[in-house]
């Protein structure tokens, strides 16, 4: 069920690299709350390389959501940002690095992009 | 002292807007209240003393973040023989709060009920500004023994106001009361504590550890004073020069901002009160116009518009990857996504700005550091403009908004609907490409070959990229000048036909320096001609177009920073008299604003109405106004790096006497700069 967000995390321990992080440094850990159950992820990012793990230990950002939201975030079909102002999702301790770490989540699959006119159709 | 009878006052992006008396009670005509995070948090705020309202006799804002109003029982049309006197005291920083003291002076005791109204309406900004007012969630109110607590609630966005009292006060849902009884010559006094509170589920506030300062009075007030005692001091001959400088300096320390992501580090907001947020364009350009007064302000500009660069395709936000943001709010309608803001990446300028930026930060500061941290984020920006920008595939920067219900139109700094033009007042169809917006990219180009050159190790780059620049620049110079006027046109169409009005856009060219020598003498001409040149500054459309309106927000008005640009690029080309005379100008036209100019005033001659009329609902202070008297004086004073040293080629007009300005701030230390007014301006104004 859960495909998006296996996917996003097991795509960045393959990479193992992020250009996008390269200034950033931390451990960022991701609760995903359901009933009783919460399961974890945990990036520990040091300039660019990241490790990814499921273990639930102290980290230096803590964000805290739904499965299904992050589902939906890891799939681009919803927005990070929007998210933690909608208080759909909770950050605890350095908001910097979320905001950093948002970046690598991917676009909007709908989205088409710029449109360019290089081959303009002749009214 | 604000000119619609406004009192405000604020830090970072708390404020409270209201009347004289102290008094909120909002409409969507007048919006007044106590605002943070971009949600009116108060829109009820009313004082009563036996049920009547007070009248203000005087009020004093004394810092923009205090303010005091002295008041008596009564409204202004009654015979005001006060017993009684009222002094509320009130500070923002953080959180809100008001001192209410009472002062009896009659000879007998007497028994005073004291009210406060309070509510809260929780609009969005955006609700307040386009006066919309349909509320998704609910507003709820609890009554507690010792607060009232006013709330809105949609799904997990929760806001809540949280009103407490120092002496015993009967809270109700709807404000709070004291009785009292005062002897002759007794005074009563109580604090009010109005917390703005941004709940999550877990009970935690979305700004915690992201506060600049202390908020505390004593806090705000080291804070200014270390700032101002920081930046250059302005000696002269010319009071209201010096005093405009200084209200520049304090109106900048009042727009400071601390974003949530960058733990504290602050950034010029665009203004107060609609756009107390983070703007790429509004940040970049306020950036460029203080660097040689506050720089450590650029610094924080570039680091976290770099931090929160384009990095993917989002069309609803108008996002591409390397491309610099334009807004960023958190107010409901963002966190819903019926605004775009989270943040919204709209504008075609704020990303060859930026690198502009870096490159003149480090001319100035010698942060070689930062040039290297940001290189990748500068190459992405300069992927972003010829790759993602050229929509026509001929080289030029152009916008066309993807989000077609809540995006921007325009996407340059003129971004009303109607502020690109042909000369028959037509508007042309998308993509459309602004002159001014080449001539940034151009420069840009420019300067990143030196900054590729000099720090980046990549000569190569710095060749492909002065290549590229000098044939935008041939381009340019053959595509958007208009032949019959001699000028550059506004703007092209996707067919290449020029918008060929004469607007204020041309002198922004001159500051970028695309435009050829030869031209040059023509562009300054128009610039301080009679269709231009109002004899206050230069309006951002000419007499005689179509669409020509003195109070036209984009097609007529002068914009004080607009102008500041303007006499830059003047004297970039050696036209020292006419940014003289721009310069000159605006700085006569701040004397009418208490050194505080408007985000614009109107375009109507200076012979006709004697003083700039304000635009009606131009906000104040809006950084990029308070940054212009700074740029005019590095510009008269002809303030410029060179080979690490600071050199001063002054150019005054004879009224400004004489100018000494000590310890600037760069990679030379700190260096004065002297100058005495020698120009005779009679010459071009005639």
């Amino acid at each position: 069920m859960l495909d998006a967000t296996t996917r996003f995390f097991e795509e960045i321990d393959r990479r193992g690299y992020e250009p996008r992080l390269a200034k950033t440094a931390g451990k960022l850990r991701l609760d995903l709350h359901e009933g009783p159950q919460t399961t974890h992820w945990l990036l520990h990012i040091d300039h660019g390389r990241i490790q990814v793990s499921q273990e639930d230990r102290e980290a230096d950002t803590v964000i805290g959501t739904s499965p299904a939201l992050f589902e939906d975030i890891a799939a681009g079909r919803e927005h990070g940002i929007a998210a933690i102002l909608r208080g759909d999702m909770t950050v605890a301790g350095d908001a910097r690095l979320l905001v950093q770490v948002e970046r690598i989540f991917p676009g909007d699959p709908e989205s088409r992009g710029p449109r360019r006119r290089f081959q303009r159709e002749v009214r | 002292m604000a000119a619609s009878g406004t009192i405000r006052i604020l830090d970072g992006n708390t404020f409270v807007v209201s009347e004289d008396t102290g008094d909120i009670e909002a409409t969507p005509s007048e919006p007044t209240g106590l605002f943070s995070l971009d949600t009116r948090f108060l829109s009820t705020w009313v004082l009563k003393v036996n049920d009547e309202r007070l009248n203000a006799l005087s009020y004093d804002d004394l810092q923009y973040y205090e303010a005091r109003f002295f008041l008596v029982p009564g409204m202004a049309t009654h015979y005001i023989d006060a017993k009684l006197s009222i002094i509320r005291e009130r500070a923002v920083g953080g959180s809100f709060r008001e001192q209410i003291t009472i002062l009896n002076h009659d000879e007998k005791a007497v028994d005073l009920e004291i009210r406060m109204d309070a509510g809260s309406d929780f609009a969005d900004l955006f609700q307040v500004k386009d006066e919309i007012l349909n509320k998704k969630g609910e507003i709820y109110s609890e009554v507690e023994p010792d607060r009232l607590r006013l709330g809105y609630r949609r799904g997990n966005f929760v806001r809540e106001t949280v009103i407490s009292s120092s002496a015993p006060a009967r809270y109700d849902s709807q404000g709070f009361a004291y009785t009292i009884h005062l002897e002759p010559n007794e005074q009563w006094e109580t604090r009010i504590d109005v917390e703005t509170l941004a709940v999550g589920p877990g009970g935690r506030d979305l700004r915690i550890g992201v506060r600049a300062h202390g908020t505390e009075r004593l806090a705000l007030q080291h804070d200014l004073e270390k700032w101002i005692r920081e930046a250059p001091k302005l000696n002269s001959q010319h009071e209201d020069l010096a005093s405009t400088y200084r209200r520049s300096l304090v109106d900048l320390a009042a727009l400071r901002f601390s974003p949530l992501s960058l733990g504290g580090a602050t950034l010029p907001a665009a203004g107060l009160p609609w756009f107390m947020t983070m703007f790429g364009r509004d940040s970049i350009l306020t950036c460029l116009q203080t660097l040689p007064f506050t720089p450590a302000l650029s610094k924080t500009t570039l680091r976290i518009l770099a931090s929160l660069q384009g990095t993917r395709f989002d069309d609803f936000r108008d996002e591409d990857p390397g491309r610099i943001l334009h807004e960023m709010r958190y107010g409901e309608t963002a966190a819903f996504e019926e605004q775009p803001h989270s943040p919204y990446y709209g504008s075609v300028d704020a990303t060859p700005l930026f690198v502009v930026l870096l490159d003149e930060y480090e001319r100035w500061t010698g942060d070689v550091a930062l040039v290297k941290e940001l290189e990748q984020e500068s190459r992405a920006a300069l992927r972003w403009v010829d790759e993602y920008a050229d929509l026509v595939g001929n080289g030029y920067i152009w916008y066309e908004r993807r989000n077609t219900d809540t995006g921007l139109e325009n996407q340059c700094w003129k971004d009303s609907w109607d502020s690109i033009s042909y000369s028959d007042g037509r508007l042309p169809p998308f993509p459309r490409a602004t002159c001014e917006v080449q001539g940034y990219a151009y420069d840009a180009k420019v300067r990143a070959a030196r900054l590729a050159r000099e720090f980046w190790n990549d000569p190569a780059y710095a060749d492909q990229l002065e290549r590229e620049a000098a044939e935008l620049k041939q381009r340019f110079n053959q595509d958007f000048w208009v032949d019959d006027g001699e000028y550059f046109a506004l703007a092209l169409d996707p067919d290449g036909r020029q918008c060929d009005v004469l607007s204020s856009n041309i002198g922004h060219l001159l500051w970028s320096g695309i435009v050829d020598h030869d031209r040059a003498e023509k562009i300054a001409g128009h610039l301080v001609g009679p269709r231009l040149f109002s004899g206050w500054g230069v309006r951002t459309l000419a007499e005689g177009e179509i669409r020509y309106n003195p109070i036209g927000y984009h097609n007529g008005t002068i914009w004080p920073f607009d102008n500041s640009f303007i006499a830059w690029g003047l004297r970039r080309y050696g036209f020292s008299e006419e940014a003289a005379t721009i310069a000159s100008g605006i700085l006569d036209a701040a004397t009418y604003f208490d050194g505080r100019l408007p985000e614009a005033f109107g375009g109507y001659h200076r012979d006709l109405t004697k003083f700039p009329v304000e635009y009606p609902t131009a906000c104040s202070p809006q950084a990029w106004s308070t940054g212009t008297p700074l740029l005019l004086l590095r510009t008269m004073l002809g303030l410029e790096p060179h080979e690490g040293h600071l050199s001063v080629d002054p150019r005054l007009p004879i009224g400004m006497g004489r100018i000494e300005v000590l310890d600037i701030p760069g990679r030379w230390g700190r260096v004065d700069a002297f100058a005495r007014g020698r120009l005779d301006l009679h010459r071009l104004t005639d």
